[in-house]
């Protein structure tokens, strides 16, 4: 069955701030839980989350790690896009990245946002 | 506030699932609920532990808005145990 709400995450922090690197991945993850469709998008140094081996090096105090939201979050249907300029400025390719990321353009981004019920920008 | 259950409320539950996210941070217990609740079958109950005071707030959020039921919370050595009846 589809889900009836849609939330878009966009995450522009890397693993240097853990704290606002995090909560993203603790709303996307209660999002998922809560049968709504996730998609999370990473912009900026927020690529660097979804670089294979990165996720296992954050966590926030008081907050479960990364190296468990992640996967939990892809295990219950969430989407990972990654910016395609973000990417590569980093040097980061599709084989730099963990299973399941999608290298994307801006329209693709506005498509998913404009069809949401809901986004969060951090 | 949380319903407080008493072991005779408890009994009467008979969990058909419990899953133990003690030590778990915030969203860690309410993921743990998700991914066991598949397990439980309709209309049965799930008990969740968990030493995160919020987890009984978070979990009451969530059953209300998935449908299920938040049946209340009981105290144990450290932490909380918290029943959810499936209901769909």
């Amino acid at each position: 069955m589809a889900a009836e709400e849609k939330l878009v995450v966009m995450v522009t922090h890397g693993p240097e701030d853990p704290e606002i690197a995090t909560i993203p991945f603790a709303m996307a993850g209660a999002a998922v839980a809560s049968d709504v469709e996730v998609v999370m998008g990473f912009q900026g140094d927020g690529c660097l989350l979804v670089k294979n081996g990165v996720a296992e090096t954050v966590a926030a105090p008081e907050f479960a790690p990364l190296a468990q939201l992640l996967p939990t979050i892809q295990e219950l249907g969430g989407k990972v896009l990654v910016c395609s300029p973000c990417a590569k400025k980093r040097g980061l390719t599709q084989d730099d990245l963990i299973d399941g990321a999608e290298i994307v353009a801006a329209a693709r981004f506005v498509a998913e946002v404009t069809s949401a019920t809901n986004a969060l920008v951090y | 506030m949380a319903t407080v259950l008493n072991e005779t409320e408890i009994d009467a539950f008979a969990p058909a699932k419990t899953v133990d996210a003690r030590g778990a941070a915030c969203p860690g217990p309410l993921l743990e609920a998700k991914k066991a609740m598949g397990g439980v079958p309709v209309g049965e109950v799930l008990e969740l532990w968990s030493s995160d005071s919020q987890t009984k707030n978070d979990v009451a959020a969530w059953a209300g808005k998935v449908g299920h039921e938040f049946l209340g919370v009981a105290d144990a050595d450290g932490y909380e145990r918290v029943f959810i009846r499936r209901a769909k």
